[in-house]
């Protein structure tokens, strides 16, 4: 099926193409078509809705929305859905191709669709979200011109499209009630669909990537696109795929030679990481293992004395490799670089023969010397790089959190900060009145607080009731993360309150040791991670989608193996993103990781690299027991409390050094811990929200 | 330890309606009343014995609260049993049953066998959902139906080997493909009448499958 190939090159010099541009044409509908390109070219796929000006919006930005082109297109009984980007639209120099093709939805068939979720707000722009049946969802699709309607209206002449009964704004696709008709429709799929589920945004073509390799060594210079024997699309000019084949060629080149001349400088600029960076963007690809084996060494002792020389540690205290002897990976020596930490800040100050009172005192000394006499902090970056290495001493954590989550302004005085705290606090009173000013009488008819209310009380107490801060019978800390997350509630009104945020909260609390200070420092945070609690799960799909475009990037042999068994949805990696590990490690390393996380020092998506750190390490086991998804839901659940925490931030770090700019550019902007899309209403939700 | 067979079960309900306490007092037979909450799913196993046959019931107990809903449904693939569960003192829960049970019947196999447990039977004075009605509604949606406490244990181990008694029954009956894993049963080592005694489903199994 070569049709996609011919969309391309139809955008390029499609004359309505052009015009639409100009005008933001209204939809087309035909049941039939003139399309020259696609009907002269392929007689049997057949074009049945386009619609132009539909859009986008990976950032807040309006100048970085991408818009282009809707189509339904039917092909042997098939309905495809397809979204391609217009070409040259912006101005914008950072919209790459790279970016506009990580977007672009090849003809995805409906088969795979699972539900269409429409969002016809009153002021704004209609749009839809597309969720396919391995869970993965594409990001909002702006109808700039509406017509969200009668594009529904289209996809309901060909496909059996049913409106779900739980949510009148979601159709559910091939929905079939009785087990016959689903019978018979699985039946009718066509044997090999062009594209996998999941696959379509970012696609990669038939082969295996060394078999991308071997063909690359020929296809260079030649890109033009082509069908291969097995009638599968393979190359097109942006396949980012292809590209990377490219990179991995050039990296192998500057590899050998990077092996050979002893550049230790190279790694004493920007703690030794900006200049690898550059040369080894890309994961080394299993087919090349003698040659990279070798490399492996000869950068080991690189990296050895590069350590010793800037580091200052003593050799025997860095443990290079890990990852258990496994022949699959031959890519080992990404995993060599996450730097050793550091003792927690704060920590190196602390002599042991003086009382608890003046330790803490010392840490925070420390502290303040990164501070102008004004309180402001000189360099946020230090400090945020200094947590990142190292983590923070347990008392210092309540001068510290409130900066890395953005309730305090790096450059704020000491003056400013004290100011903060005296009106946040008031404007806290405030809010926690509004649920407390609520009588019986009241209440008997406020249904939706009354459920909030009843899911919060009997949740905060089954939150790390283990633990020492929490336990006992009318624990007062209980009682303040409950009137905090009440209060939250109301704050946030349109989010409300979701399982899960208590886990937030309760190490907050816990550090912060006041209600309205943690109270703000959780509003800071859910400022980011708030998505995670959409009703629609919309951030977290958007998060789960990210990382498997991260594994495919850094292990496409795990990648492929999730691809062949059904695993791409990426569920079993649910819990670790919803509460970003707090379930799985103990209470303090809980609070470790999270600071670390918190600095979006070399990331904001760091604890995506985490995960892939995780997964990385038990991808022999993954493969090796040949683990289906429930076997593998199952084993990850299990390695709770079995994560080493310091080797997997290190891996993570590595990686995300490794991944470099293809790791970014693996994130759709706007995924969360980023802050949200602004696009007027911060959590857009149509109803029934607890 | 060996088993006949291996049967998936999912639990499912509101939140706070003691889903992972009947867990709790199934497979270690205590009662835990601080709990934490579930995020996602959590597991747990226990071995059984029916007509003199070991057999393994691995239990996911999911997350209750609606947001996680669209988590809950992937989990569904390959259940052969469903306890759905409601609190007897929280009226709400029982009118949220249909719409688990169309989770169910929308994500699940056709054939998997429902429990509806009524639990927190303890809190008799506080009951807002009578024995009867729990009863009717079993009775129209074909639901096999007990009132259970996970508190003093009553009628929990009885739900889950009632819910493992019919699919053993209708392997029995033939009306499961036990090599089609996506039934939720796998056939073990051992303990299977036959002439090999086969596992994975390659050779023919017990009660005569699918004809």
């Amino acid at each position: 099926m070569s049709m996609e190939a011919t969309e391309l090159q139809d955008l390029s010099d499609d004359a309505d193409y052009a015009a639409s541009q100009q005008q933001g044409s209204a939809s087309m509908m035909r049941s039939d078509s003139g399309k020259r390109s696609l009907q002269s070219e392929h007689e049997d796929a057949v074009l049945i809705y386009l619609k132009d000006n539909v859009a986008i919006h990976p950032t807040q930005f309006a100048s970085e929305r991408i818009s282009g082109r809707l189509k339904l297109t039917k092909q042997d009984s098939v309905l495809f859905l397809s979204w391609i980007p217009y070409k040259g639209q912006t101005s914008n120099a950072k919209l790459s191709e790279k970016d506009r093709s990580l977007y672009t939805i090849t003809a995805v068939p409906f088969t795979e669709v699972r539900s269409i979720r429409r969002h016809t707000p009153a002021l704004g722009w209609q749009y839809v979200i597309v969720v396919l049946s391995s869970g993965l969802a594409f990001p909002p699709l702006y109808f700039y011109n509406g017509g969200v309607r009668e594009f529904l209206a289209m996809v309901k002449q060909h496909v059996f499209l049913a409106r779900s009964s739980e949510d009148q704004n979601v159709f559910i696709v091939n929905d079939f009630q009785s087990p016959l008709q689903r019978t018979l429709s699985s039946l009718e799929l066509p044997s090999s669909l062009p594209v996998a589920s999941g696959q379509s945004v970012y696609p990669l073509d038939g082969g295996s990537s060394s078999e991308n390799q071997r063909r690359t060594s020929s296809d260079v210079g030649n890109r033009v696109s082509s069908v291969s024997q097995s009638g599968f699309r393979k190359q097109k000019s942006h396949d980012p795929t292809r590209d990377l084949s490219i990179h991995l060629l050039e990296k192998f080149s500057l590899v050998t030679k990077f092996a050979r001349d002893t550049t230790t400088q190279l790694f004493s600029e920007n703690n030794g990481f900006g200049s690898i960076d550059k040369r080894w963007n890309n994961q080394p690809v299993h087919s090349y293992p003698e040659k990279l084996s070798n490399i492996a060494e000869e950068k080991h002792h690189e990296i050895r004395h590069s350590y010793s020389e800037n580091d200052l540690l003593k050799d025997d205290e860095i443990s290079y490799i890990d990852v258990p002897a496994d022949p699959l990976e031959f890519d080992k020596l990404s995993l060599m670089w996450g730097k050793p930490r550091q003792p927690p800040m704060g920590h190196k100050e602390r002599r042991n023969d003086i009382s608890p009172s003046i330790k803490c005192r010392i840490s925070t000394e420390y502290f303040t010397a990164l501070l102008d006499s004004e309180g402001r902090v000189v360099e946020s970056k230090a400090l945020r790089e200094r947590v990142f290495y190292g983590g923070i001493e347990h008392q210092l954590r309540r001068e510290v959190w409130p900066f890395l989550l953005g309730y305090y302004a790096y450059d704020s005085t000491y003056a400013e900060r004290e100011y903060l705290r005296s009106v946040k606090r008031m404007e806290y009173a405030t809010l926690k009145q509004q649920w407390q000013s609520i009588s019986p009488e009241q209440a008997k008819r406020f249904t939706k607080y009354r459920e909030r209310k009843g899911l919060i009380d009997k949740d905060v107490v089954r939150t790390d009731r283990a633990f020492e801060y929490y336990e006992g019978d009318d624990n007062l800390h209980v009682n303040s993360m409950r009137d905090i997350l009440l209060t939250y509630s109301f704050y946030n009104f349109d989010l409300g309150y979701c399982q899960g945020m208590s886990d937030y909260l309760s190490p907050i609390l816990f550090v912060m040791e006041d209600e309205s200070e943690s109270f703000w420092c959780f509003v800071a945070l859910m400022e980011r991670l708030g998505p995670n609690f959409n009703r629609d799960q919309n951030g977290m799909h958007t998060q789960l989608f990210a990382l498997s475009k991260l594994v495919e990037l850094l292990d496409s042999p795990l990648h492929n193996y999730f691809k062949e068994n059904d695993c791409l949805n990426y569920f079993f990696c649910f819990r670790w993103i919803l509460i970003q590990f707090k379930r799985e490690f103990e209470y303090e390393k809980t609070m470790q990781l999270w600071e670390v996380m918190w600095t979006h020092y070399l990331s904001e998506h760091f604890h995506l690299y985490v995960c892939v750190a995780v997964l990385k390490r038990c991808r022999s086991k993954i493969m090796g027991e040949q683990m289906d998804f429930d076997t593998l839901l199952k084993f990850i659940n299990e390695l709770s409390g079995h994560i080493d925490l310091d080797s997997t931030v290190r891996d993570a770090e590595a990686l995300c050094i490794e991944a470099g700019e293809n790791g970014a550019a693996s994130i759709p902007p706007g995924t969360p811990p980023s802050l949200p899309l602004d696009d007027g209403t911060l959590y857009p939700q149509e109803d029934d929200v607890l | 330890m060996s088993y006949a067979y291996l049967f998936k079960y999912i639990i499912i309900g509101d939140t706070g309606v003691g889903k992972s306490c009947l867990l709790l007092q199934f497979t270690d037979k205590r009662f835990q009343p601080v709990h934490d909450l579930t995020i996602g799913v959590e597991f747990g196993a226990r071995m059984i014995t029916i007509d003199n046959k070991p057999i393994k019931l691995q239990i996911w107990d999911t997350a209750g609260q609606e947001s996680f809903r669209s988590i809950t449904r992937s989990y569904y693939r390959g259940a052969a049993g469903a306890l759905l569960v409601y609190d007897i003192t929280r009226r709400e829960t029982f009118n949220h049953l249909a719409s688990w049970l169309e989770d169910a019947r929308q994500h699940a196999n056709a054939n998997m066998t429902i429990m509806l447990i009524g639990n927190k039977c303890d809190l008799a004075h506080r009951r807002a959902v009578s024995t009867e009605e729990g009863e009717q509604f079993a009775k129209e949606h074909g639901l096999i139906f007990m009132e259970a406490s996970a508190k003093t244990a009553q009628n929990v181990e009885e739900a889950f080997i009632k819910t493992a008694a019919t699919i053993y029954k209708k392997i029995q009956d033939g009306v499961f493909d036990v090599s089609n894993e996506s039934y939720g049963i796998k056939v073990g080592y051992g303990g299977i009448p036959g002439p090999s005694g086969g596992r994975d489903g390659s050779t023919s199994q017990g009660g005569g499958c699918c004809g």
